[in-house]
């Protein structure tokens, strides 16, 4: 296996998913203890982005939400594969909103969606735009930049100083919320890999059941997460 | 009626051979206790009224078919017994029954052709029932009853289940009570409630254990064993009388509430109990729930406080209650949700807090307590791993129509958790009953839901 | 060729709060009822079910609880120069679908409007002057008094099951409840729900500043509860899943807690999903209607269902577009005031203040939609509109709601959006935050109404509904007064960082955040039928067997969440056609 280049190496991202078990100790339930250890990020074939799409989206979200510090970065939390799953799914295709034409991409950003692409097609024609901008400014595709540069690029980005087509002009905005999402939701969803970011901030997850808990003013909750599933942390 | 399969294996305990005495002596029917008038005519409604509280449509009714028409399919490794279509069409059903035949039916659970009907009909307790109900249920059934032509599928046991003249034997040892019923409550409204406890009612056919020979023990409240509580397939119908019983610590109103409606401050009625609120005890007048509540409390001589209605407010907050002496510190360790607790309790924490509380105890006609709780503690476990398995549900009825379902966490919860969850459970709260293992979890998981 | 339905006494237009009123009362009266709705059946089990409707990211980001733009949505313009366009994904407020409409997923809140609201032109007329009331503003009384509707908000209150503490019983003043609200007949039906932290810290500094702080009017059980229907409530664990969720518990007031058991049991009343009613038709004089014609997406065929009486209870802005598309009144025109269908739609004018306290924890996941302390110190009937400059007013709430991290993950300002600074932030801060909201009146203008859009289609090929709206400074000057109130009593409970939130004059509307599903008027009540779309039976003037009920009665839109006002109506306007329709089927003003 070798490295990709632009991301942390693999031996930090095993030693976060070790940081990870520890955190979610032997509690996992049966049916979490059965099921087969998720292929490693670099071994996952996605099911919706290409291989030069999911390079950046490992590329992107490591900086998103990098792996320094305290809490897990979204590459702990498996945040690329969430990213994946979602665009290959009804919200990728838009299947809940309204995309009939005409579409004025150019209208002002309160008017809201008005692109004629919806979030999978927002992805697909962004990132070769967005890389290409890379390419032009740093003389390399953006999952080859240093940290420091891709840091710079994605500010760029989200200031609208790319100059991304109308077209897909939200890409950055769609990026980062998706890369929350995938931080923060359910582990069902691929994401949130063990948990690991509720641990991080004390949320309980699933649990929803503190009836005794409005009234201990002032006292921290102390116990860790539990997921849709029934595994627990 | 799942009591009817271990009743045939009772059968099978007295042997072939002894029946061969019998098989040919004819079949005679008992005399009516009361005997009426030709011209007697019940109320308007009596015979309707009747039914309700004898259950008959619970047995007498497919799931998609029309009422009282059959087909009901009772599934044994015997083979399956189907319920009998007791409209009165003349093809299919009773219509050419005479009221002796209905009598006989009811009272000595024979036909007209002289054939023994399995105890499955639960003529042990009818046969209690007055000359004037059954004449009124028989009108009832023959005016009243649209005709419907439902040819229902024969019932065909194996050998020697098959051979119906075996129950004559059985019946020997079952039916030494005479017809009639014979009031031994001191108050008017606890008789009532003995009349419809006992016979039409028939409690005692889950309620009260078995003989060796699978016939009720205890038919009527002379009876020391009357109600002391029995099991069916793996069931416990919890005693109503004594001092393990859960119910006789609820006050008559609760009782009554809960038959009526299936739900009170403590309890909610699934499962069988759940299908005789929902197709009989619904329907009854308050006075009669009250009745039998009455009675039940009164069983062992107590004093009974009667309520004037059941649910009679027009809109009612009810505070959950706090936890007893017995279940404080079960309560204050999972208020504290500290991380280092038992699994059994994170998994209770994970799964069932959120309605049944720390305390254990619920809210009122809509949480069940846990603490204290018959089903809970049963000598059975199979009920409580089925209801963490594969969740409940209590009907809603004409006073509390809300269906009130818990879901089950089959899917979120593997043996080893439930077997931890519900030995946790039944020792919380003061709850003293024994473990409960994987093993058991994972019989009652194979064997589905709806079991 | 459409295919026909028996006819019915009633047909009702889905099965949301009102509906369910309308089904539940009128079957007392014998009637045969159908009600058709658009989307799916739905009830506490297996719908809402623990645990995965415990599901951020499905429905709280999702929103697989809500109308599908897909399937119907608007076009939005904020003025009558701009083109309009569609609001194809969901943002600033969010429709219901299926049984039990919006009444599945909101919060729980549920206000009686002062009785100042419901008469406030002339409240104002009275106290000021109609001279400051300003230009382009549609100020209006209802047709009905806070004394008429008063028995139909104490029984709506108890169909719901509203947790609170009266302030004002009969006349008379009670301590610790709301002293600025209308009398009521009775307390409320269940005891507040317990105070969380924020909820007790805002009331300690309320207190401190004199106002006069009380427990949030909560459709959210405090204890088992049991209706007059029979149906019933279990007590709320303050799991933090109201909004945008389906109650797992049975604890939120709903139609599905409140009505719907007890409505499935009626013999003469029947409901069919996923029937979508394409409009209302009326007989060749144009005075009544035949019944309705709706889709049925089962069977892929256009069904006609006759019924004598029609009943229009679908959201707000679902039954304005039904009106407009069926010839129920004329549209609205701005420039010449004729006409009424679409007139006076309303909002809500929201803000509010976060504070930070690096030490202090305050659990933000253990709280429901409707928990809090609130304060009326600043309402409608408290502020003196000739000196302010404003017409309106606003209640502040302080307590947990959600605390679901996806979407609720204050941060001070400053703090980056993403990258390490942000992974650091939401660390730090992630539960050691606090906030106050200001939920102020959003009153009718003729800017904002709502019409049938000239370019884009629904699938059944009819016109979306455009709606015409805008921020107006009359709102975002009450909105700044807030502001300039709130902050001083923020800052008294000496935050390590506080930040105010609130529109400022020049605001446009933004379609993108969310904001409020407070969508009101379009078809509101009036005294005659020039001036509104019903009487104050809800009952539309141009045809008297068809009654339109919900939010869109509302002539202008008050400071409070509209449930409890939408509640009392439907009652009101049932129990008029009960006691004065049925017997005598007529225009009854």
């Amino acid at each position: 296996m070798t490295d990709i280049p632009g991301l942390p190496s693999r031996r930090s991202f095993l030693k976060a998913s070790a940081a990870g078990m520890a955190l979610s100790g032997l509690a996992l339930p049966a049916s979490a203890q059965n099921a087969p250890a998720p292929v490693p990020l670099d071994q996952y074939q996605p099911d919706y982005l290409t291989a030069d799409e999911w390079a950046f989206v490992m590329a992107a979200t490591a900086r998103l939400i990098p792996s320094e510090g305290d809490g897990p970065g979204a590459l702990e939390a498996r945040v690329p594969v969430f990213i994946d799953l979602q665009l290959a799914g009804d919200y990728g295709t838009a299947d809940d909103w309204y995309m009939e034409g005409p579409h004025d991409a150019n209208a002002e950003p309160a008017r809201g969606w008005q692109t004629p692409l919806n979030p999978a097609e927002v992805y697909r024609q962004a990132i070769p735009a967005f890389n290409a901008w890379c390419e032009e400014t740093y003389q390399a595709e953006f999952a080859a930049l240093e940290p420091a540069q891709q840091d710079e690029a994605l500010t760029a980005l989200q200031k609208g100083e790319v100059g991304l087509p109308a077209e897909v002009r939200d890409f950055f905005t769609i990026l980062l919320a998706n890369t929350k999402e995938g931080y923060f939701a359910d582990p069902q969803y691929g994401g949130n890999f063990e948990m690991q970011s509720w641990v991080y901030i004390g949320f309980p997850g699933a649990r929803a059941a503190f009836r005794e808990w409005p009234t201990r003013h002032n006292v921290k909750y102390p116990l860790g997460p539990v997921s849709i599933s029934g595994e627990r942390a | 009626m799942k009591t009817f399969l271990r009743i045939i294996a009772g059968l099978v305990v007295l042997g072939v051979v002894a029946l061969l005495a019998f098989i040919f002596v004819p079949v005679q029917r008992s005399a009516p206790a009361t005997d009426l008038a030709a011209d007697w005519q019940p109320e308007p409604g009596q015979g309707e009224y009747v039914m309700h509280a004898s259950d008959c449509v619970a047995c007498h009714t497919s799931d998609e078919g029309e009422s009282m028409a059959g087909g009901r399919a009772i599934a044994s490794p015997m083979g399956t017994i189907w319920s009998t279509n007791i409209t009165p069409d003349k093809d299919t059903g009773i219509g050419n029954w005479s009221y002796a035949d209905f009598r006989g039916a009811m009272v000595d659970g024979v036909t007209p052709n002289g054939t023994h009907l399995y105890p499955a009909m639960p003529y042990e307790n009818y046969r209690l029932m007055k000359e004037e109900d059954l004449r009124a249920l028989y009108d009832y059934i023959m005016t009243e009853v649209p005709a419907v032509s439902n040819k229902v599928q024969e019932t065909k046991l194996s050998f020697p289940f098959n051979l119906r003249f075996g129950i004559r034997a059985w019946n020997w040892l079952a039916l030494t009570h005479e017809p009639g019923f014979t009031p031994t409550s001191s108050t008017e409204a606890e008789t009532r409630g003995q009349y419809l406890v006992e016979g039409p009612g028939h409690c005692a056919a889950c309620h009260s254990p078995r003989t060796a020979f699978m016939s009720q023990d205890g038919i009527t409240a002379s009876d020391e064993s009357f109600l002391t509580g029995g099991v069916i397939d793996g069931w416990n119908a919890p005693a109503l009388r004594g001092a393990e019983s859960a119910p006789q610590q609820w006050s008559t109103e609760e009782l009554a509430l809960y038959l009526a409606t299936g739900r009170n401050a403590h309890s909610a009625a699934n499962g069988e109990m759940g299908l005789v609120v929902e197709h009989s005890l619904q329907y009854l007048t308050d006075e009669d729930n009250i009745a039998m509540a009455a009675f039940l409390k009164g069983i062992d001589g107590a004093d009974v406080d009667l309520p004037d209605t059941i649910a009679a407010a027009d809109h009612r907050a009810m505070e959950p209650a706090p936890a007893d002496a017995a279940g404080e510190a079960t309560a204050t360790m999972l208020t504290e949700a500290n991380p280092d607790i038992s699994l059994g309790a994170r998994l209770y924490l994970d799964n069932c807090s959120a309605c049944h509380f720390v305390t254990g105890k619920g809210a009122p006609e809509i949480f069940p307590e846990l603490a204290h709780n018959a089903l809970v503690t049963g000598s059975e476990t199979k009920p409580l791993i089925s209801v963490i398995l594969n969740g409940a549900e209590v009907p809603g009825t004409a006073k509390r129509p809300m269906t009130l379902r818990m879901q089950g966490y089959a899917d979120r919860l593997s043996d080893d958790e439930v077997a931890e969850l519900a030995s946790f459970v039944r020792s919380a709260w003061g709850n003293d009953a024994g473990a409960v293992t994987a093993a058991d979890v994972a019989a009652v998981r194979a064997a589905g839901a709806g079991h | 060729m459409a295919r026909q339905e028996k006819k019915k006494d009633v047909v009702i237009v889905g099965l949301g709060w009102t509906g369910s009123i309308a089904g539940i009362e009128l079957c007392r009266e014998g009637l045969e009822i159908v009600a058709l709705e658009r989307g799916h059946d739905q009830s506490t089990v297996p719908n809402f079910e623990y645990p995965q409707q415990i599901d951020e990211l499905k429905y709280g980001v999702r929103l697989k609880m809500m109308q599908k733009p897909s399937q119907q949505t608007v076009t939005v313009r904020r003025n009558d120069g701009e083109t309009a366009l569609p609001y194809r994904s969901l943002g600033s407020f969010l429709p219901g679908n299926g049984v039990g409409g919006a009444g599945t997923h909101w919060n729980g809140l549920n206000w009686r409007p002062q009785p100042e609201e419901l008469r406030l032109r002339s409240y104002v007329a009275e106290n000021w002057g109609e001279e400051i009331i300003p230009e382009g503003m549609n100020l209006g009384d209802y047709p009905v008094s806070y004394d008429e509707m008063e028995p139909f908000f104490t029984h709506f209150e108890k169909v719901a099951g509203i947790s609170g503490k009266a302030g004002n019983l009969n006349g008379e003043i009670q301590e610790g409840g709301n002293p600025f609200e209308g009398w009521r007949s009775e307390d409320y039906p269940m005891p507040p729900t317990a105070t969380t932290y924020d909820s007790s810290k805002f009331q300690e500094a309320c207190l401190a500043a004199g106002y006069h702080p009380f427990p949030a009017p909560a459709g959210i059980a405090s204890t088992a509860y049991t209706n007059p229907y029979g149906m019933q409530m279990g007590p709320c664990n303050f799991c933090g899943f109201c909004e945008r969720y389906g109650c797992y518990q049975y604890s939120k007031s709903s139609p599905q807690t409140a009505i719907l058991d007890a409505l499935k049991m009626q013999p003469n009343f029947s409901y069919r999903t996923e029937s979508e009613v394409l409009r209302v038709e009326l007989a060749e004089d144009g005075k009544t209607a035949t019944g309705v014609t709706y889709w049925d997406h089962k069977a892929g065929e256009e069904v006609f269902q006759p019924a004598d009486i029609v009943i229009l209870s679908s959201y707000q802005l679902n039954n304005v577009h039904l009106m407009l598309l069926s010839g129920l009144g004329e549209a609205y025109n701005p420039l010449t005031g004729m006409g009424t269908l679409g007139k006076n739609y309303a909002y809500q004018m929201n803000g509010g203040v976060s504070m930070f306290f690096k030490d202090e924890n305050f659990n933000p996941f253990v709280g429901h939609g409707a928990n809090g302390m609130c304060i009326d110190d600043f309402s409608i009937n408290q502020n003196d509109f000739g000196a302010l400059g404003f017409i309106g007013g606003s209640y502040w709430r302080s307590g947990t709601f959600n605390g679901q991290p996806i979407r609720n993950m204050p941060l001070p300002k400053g703090t980056p959006s993403w990258g390490a600074g942000w992974k650091e932030g939401i660390g730090e801060w992630y539960g050691h935050a606090m906030s106050i909201g200001s939920h102020g009146s959003h009153m009718s203008y003729a800017n904002n109404h709502l019409d049938l859009d000239p370019t884009y289609k629904d699938k059944h090929g009819r016109p979306l509904m455009r709606m015409t709206f805008n921020w107006q400074d009359n709102d975002l000057k009450m909105n700044q007064y807030m502001k300039s109130q709130m902050e001083p009593l923020a800052a008294s409970l000496n935050p390590d960082v506080m930040q105010s939130g609130f529109k400022g004059l020049g605001a446009q509307y933004d379609v993108r955040p969310y904001q409020t599903t407070h969508n009101t008027g379009g078809h509101i009540m009036s005294a005659n039928p020039t001036q509104g779309a019903v009487n104050k039976f809800s009952q539309t003037w141009k045809a008297h067997n068809v009654f339109a009920m919900g939010a869109g009665n509302f002539v202008q839109n008050t400071q409070y969440n509209p449930t409890g006002l939408v509640g009392g109506l439907a009652y009101h306007t049932v129990n008029a056609i009960r006691t004065q329709y049925l017997s005598n089927p007529r225009p009854l003003v």
